[in-house]
């Protein structure tokens, strides 16, 4: 990264730092119970398979006791957090119709100039409801469907129907039967048959509002041949007391088909951010998670590959960055059903200023999944005296062909290279921001560039709070 | 499944009867009891991390009958093997040979049960066994020991004594039905030095031919004075019916050295812990473990490595070998804790499944609050034989049988190397190669 890119970088923080007054619509009451469940699915009329997809779950919910493997989640206070709430009337079509406090928010997150730039489709979430979505004319052209995921429900019941929660059951964990029985929004994706898309479909989601949970669901659905990049980013305005994110993201990779997933996470230091996302590759596809989790309080995420077509390969790419107060318990899952699969894990972590960084991650080779190849790499950097790193990886492999290897280092920055920088001028500050920034660059590279720009600003204000 | 272990044979009936049976003092009954409570509390696994990865399902513990009382045989032998400095011989619940060469004896070197010790030198027992603070107090199986074990046995070298000549310590074990608890307590003193080779073999009561199981059941707690040294090496060649549980704890003082190289070849189940705990300053351990699975063996080996002083230094290696459905468990720990600047830290684990129904699972683990570090990193790696390695034997004239046989015994070898008296080295190379045959079986079986 040259000088001249360092410096277009600003360092405005405040920009995440707001809270519009917003009139909800509609809302549910506080806390959850049977009745929450069944008001969500009355006010958005859904059908009555999905009233009971939501009943089943969260029965189970309740059922399901909470994970101990990591600490802190007791302190989620499930009867302060609104399930529901919904902003606006209806789906906007177009920019015009959108309330003008809406957009001004969209406004301070720069949506506007970056759909100029080279937005294939805007799916923006505010609250609990995509409020604006636009897909340009020769994405409806190629027949690719990219809405709201309760949109979807209604105009594409059968594709939606066929391959909902068949990725993420409610019963895969407590937090996905959360989701699944208060959903709410979220992107839907399908790509047709051998149909390209040219450009990364977007996705802006923010939380606004107190105590407003965010139950977002996206299911993206790739056919056969077909080949699709989706991006997503959080900013979020900060608060006092917990917010809660649970979501989930399901992928279907159909034969032969390629899609990547690129997530910018940087929810406010008093978020919860618990997410369940795994893709199912089918033979010969691809996919790939890049995903970066720079904010939250807690981040609880592994982004899950399973492997179950011939030939598929998976790429992981997870970055997180742990400051004052934070714990990014995040990490990535290989589970390789099939023969001649691929994997590769690559993550990177930074703690600092008693933040801790925790890098959880499985790997299995199945009984049946010969000619397995499968690596990964962790390397954690740690800023400082009061900060922790841990690193937990589960490899478990029973065909006897298999190539699997894990190399995990963990260490601070060398002081040799800050002073080969700060003999080339630059300050401490500098010098330390730009060996962080070059730590992660194995993710920034693989980001558009206006992403990687907004990536390592990000970095950089994360930095400069480091040094204080 | 994690508290589901409700051994037949605990409680507190019977570790007043093995106390009595040992004729203990009141403060060893009063630590048993407190062994017993912690016992009755503790989970089996109490690490979140390694819950799921726990399997005793092919104990069947009613069927086992401990020995409640033990001592010397009848005849004990006083002869030291050569090139040894001193020996133990513990057959089933039996002293069957001890004796001490004219070095160690001048020395003061003390090699012997809890029990014999305790007449002449009562204090030197309580001072290392009181409180069992070397085992670690969170582990079921460690409790377990400490408040049931019928056969304890002392090893204490005196500060400033080098022996160049190995302690062996050979236990047999293997009567159908039978199962033997016992606790082992090495004390190496300021700046002594000292190798021992703990054997475990069949026993001449075990039958081979007998489905019944057998246990032992031991641990190794090692204290480590300042300057001291030890290498201990370990070969746990029980039959194929023998459950074997072992916890291995060492507390190393300032600049002292430790060195395991640990086999395992035998036992149905054979589960292990072991604890580093790296306390003084420039301490430092080497570890090296390896398993050969066959059958249904399951090899649950777990080990925590953790560095408290200043400029410490943990080089860790598992390697394992698995034919037929035989299964390894790798778990591994390694903490730095912030007081701990300058440590050195490598974990590597390292496993070659040989057959299709082989499997293996690791988990190397890394908890870190101190970046100063020098190294801080592990390894992992599972894969089938190098088939470039097999060309190139192959290529200078050997068989292709013999070409992949050579490339796992040299996959084991580093531990092999390690063990420190000839024979034993040859014995065990002899028993990774009866293995083989087996192992080669399978292999053309699968394919």
């Amino acid at each position: 990264m040259t000088l001249t890119q360092r410096q277009m970088v600003d360092n405005d923080r405040s920009r995440f730092d707001f809270k519009d007054e917003i009139v909800y619509l509609t809302e549910t009451k506080r806390g959850l119970t049977r009745d929450t469940v069944e008001e969500i699915s009355a006010i958005k009329e859904e059908p009555e398979w999905m009233l009971k997809f939501r009943l089943r779950a969260y029965e189970h919910f309740l059922k399901r006791p909470m994970p101990v493997w990591t600490d802190g989640l007791d302190r989620i206070n499930f009867d302060k957090i609104m399930y529901y709430r919904k902003p606006s009337e209806r789906e906007e079509k177009s920019w015009d119709d959108v309330p003008d406090q809406i957009k001004a928010t969209f406004e301070r997150l720069g949506i506007p100039e970056a759909e100029r730039k080279f937005l294939a489709g805007v799916g923006a979430q505010y609250d609990s409801e995509v409020v604006y979505h636009s897909v340009k004319e020769e994405l409806s052209k190629l027949g690719v469907v990219f809405m709201g995921t309760d949109q979807a429900l209604k105009e594409y019941p059968d594709i939606f129907k066929k391959y909902f929660a068949t990725v993420v059951p409610p019963e895969d964990n407590k937090f996905s039967a959360l989701n699944s029985a208060v959903w709410s929004g979220g992107s839907f994706v399908y790509v047709p048959k051998g149909v390209e898309v040219p450009l990364p479909l977007q996705a802006y989601f923010r939380i606004n509002g107190e105590n407003t949970g965010q139950f977002e669901r996206t299911l993206i659905v790739v056919d056969e041949g077909a080949k699709v990049h989706y991006i997503e980013g959080c900013t979020a305005p900060i608060y006092a007391t917990d917010s809660l994110h649970v979501a989930v993201v399901e992928v279907v990779a159909l034969a032969n088909s390629n899609v990547r997933y690129t997530t910018i996470q940087n929810w406010s230091n008093d978020v919860y951010n618990l997410v369940t996302k795994r893709a199912h590759a089918y033979e010969n596809s691809r996919v790939e998670w890049i995903d970066a989790n720079t904010g939250s309080r807690k981040t609880v995420k592994y982004p899950s590959i399973y492997l179950r077509g011939r030939g598929a390969s998976a790429d992981i790419i997870s970055v997180a960055v742990a400051g004052k107060g934070q714990h990014q318990d995040t990490g990535a899952k290989a589970i390789h059903l099939a023969p001649d699969t691929k994997s590769r894990i690559v993550s990177k972590s930074v703690s600092k200023d008693g933040g801790r960084a925790t890098y959880r991650g499985h790997l299995k080779v199945a009984p049946g999944a010969t000619g397995v190849v499968a690596r990964v790499r962790c390397d954690a950097l740690m800023l400082d005296d009061e900060s922790r790193s841990d690193t937990y990886p589960y490899i478990d492999i029973q065909e006897d062909d298999t190539t699997m290897t894990h190399e995990a280092t963990v260490g601070k920055i060398s002081q040799d290279q800050i002073f080969y920088l700060m003999s080339r001028g630059l300050t401490e500050n500098e010098a330390q921001n730009l060996v962080v920034q070059g730590f992660l660059e194995v993710f920034t590279k693989e980001l558009p560039m206006e992403y990687a720009i907004e990536f390592n600003r990000l970095v950089k204000m994360e930095m400069e709070g480091a040094l204080g | 499944m994690a508290d589901a272990l409700k051994l037949p044979f605990a409680g507190e009936e019977i570790v007043r009867r093995v106390s009595a049976g040992n004729s203990d003092p009141d403060w060893l009954l009063a630590d048993r009891l407190a062994g017993l409570a912690a016992y009755t509390e503790l989970p089996i696994e109490t690490n979140p991390l390694f819950t799921l990865y726990v399997d005793l399902r092919a104990a069947r513990w009613a069927e086992l009958d401990p020995y409640l009382e033990t001592g010397d045989a009848a005849y004990v032998s006083e002869v030291v093997p050569e090139g040894a400095a001193a020996l133990i011989e513990i057959a089933e619940d039996r002293v069957v040979a001890r004796g001490l060469s004219a070095e160690a004896r001048e020395a003061g070197v003390v090699l012997d049960t809890f029990a014999n010790v305790m007449r002449d030198r009562p204090q030197l027992v309580k001072g290392l066994v009181d409180g069992a603070a070397h085992l670690p107090d969170s582990d079921k199986f460690a409790q377990f020991a400490r408040s049931h074990y019928a056969l304890g046995l002392l090893i204490h070298v005196p500060r400033n004594v080098v022996l160049e000549r190995p302690i062996v310590v050979r236990w047999s074990a293997g009567r159908p039905g039978r199962a033997l608890v016992s606790r082992s307590v090495i004390h190496i003193g300021e700046n002594a030095h000292a190798r021992i080779l703990e054997e475990q073999v069949p026993s001449e009561a075990h039958d081979a031919a007998s489905e019944a199981q057998s246990m032992w059941w031991g641990t190794s707690e090692v204290s480590l004075d300042q300057g001291a040294q030890l290498s201990f090496a370990g070969q746990q060649d029980f039959g194929a019916h023998t459950l074997v549980f072992i916890n291995r704890h060492a507390t190393l003082g300032q600049d002292a050295q430790l060195r395991w190289a640990l086999a395992s070849v035998g036992g149905e189940l054979h589960k292990s812990r072991i604890d580093n705990r790296l306390v003084g300053r420039g301490s430092g351990v080497n570890q090296a473990e390896i398993v050969f699975g066959d059958g249904r063996q399951l090899a649950d080996l777990t080990s925590y490595t953790r560095h408290i002083g200043h400029d410490t230094t943990g080089d860790l290696l598992s390697k394992g070998v698995f034919i037929d459905r035989a299964r390894g468990y790798f778990k591994g720990m390694i903490t730095i804790d912030r007081s701990a600047k300058g440590t050195d830290s490598f974990l590597g684990e390292f496993a070659m499944l040989l057959t299709k129904q082989a499997r293996s699972v690791t988990i190397p683990s890394l908890e870190i609050d101190q970046p100063d570090v020098r190294r801080a990193s592990h390894s992992s790696s599972v894969g089938p034989i190098d088939e470039d390695e097999i060309f190139y034997l192959m290529s200078r004239g050997i068989p292709r049988d013999v070409a992949r046989k050579f490339i796992v015994m040299g996959f084991l070898e580093p531990v092999v190397a390690r063990i420190p008296l000839a024979p034993a080295q040859d014995r065990l190379r002899a028993r990774l190669e009866e293995k083989w045959p087996q192992a080669q079986a399978s292999t053309q079986k699968a394919a």
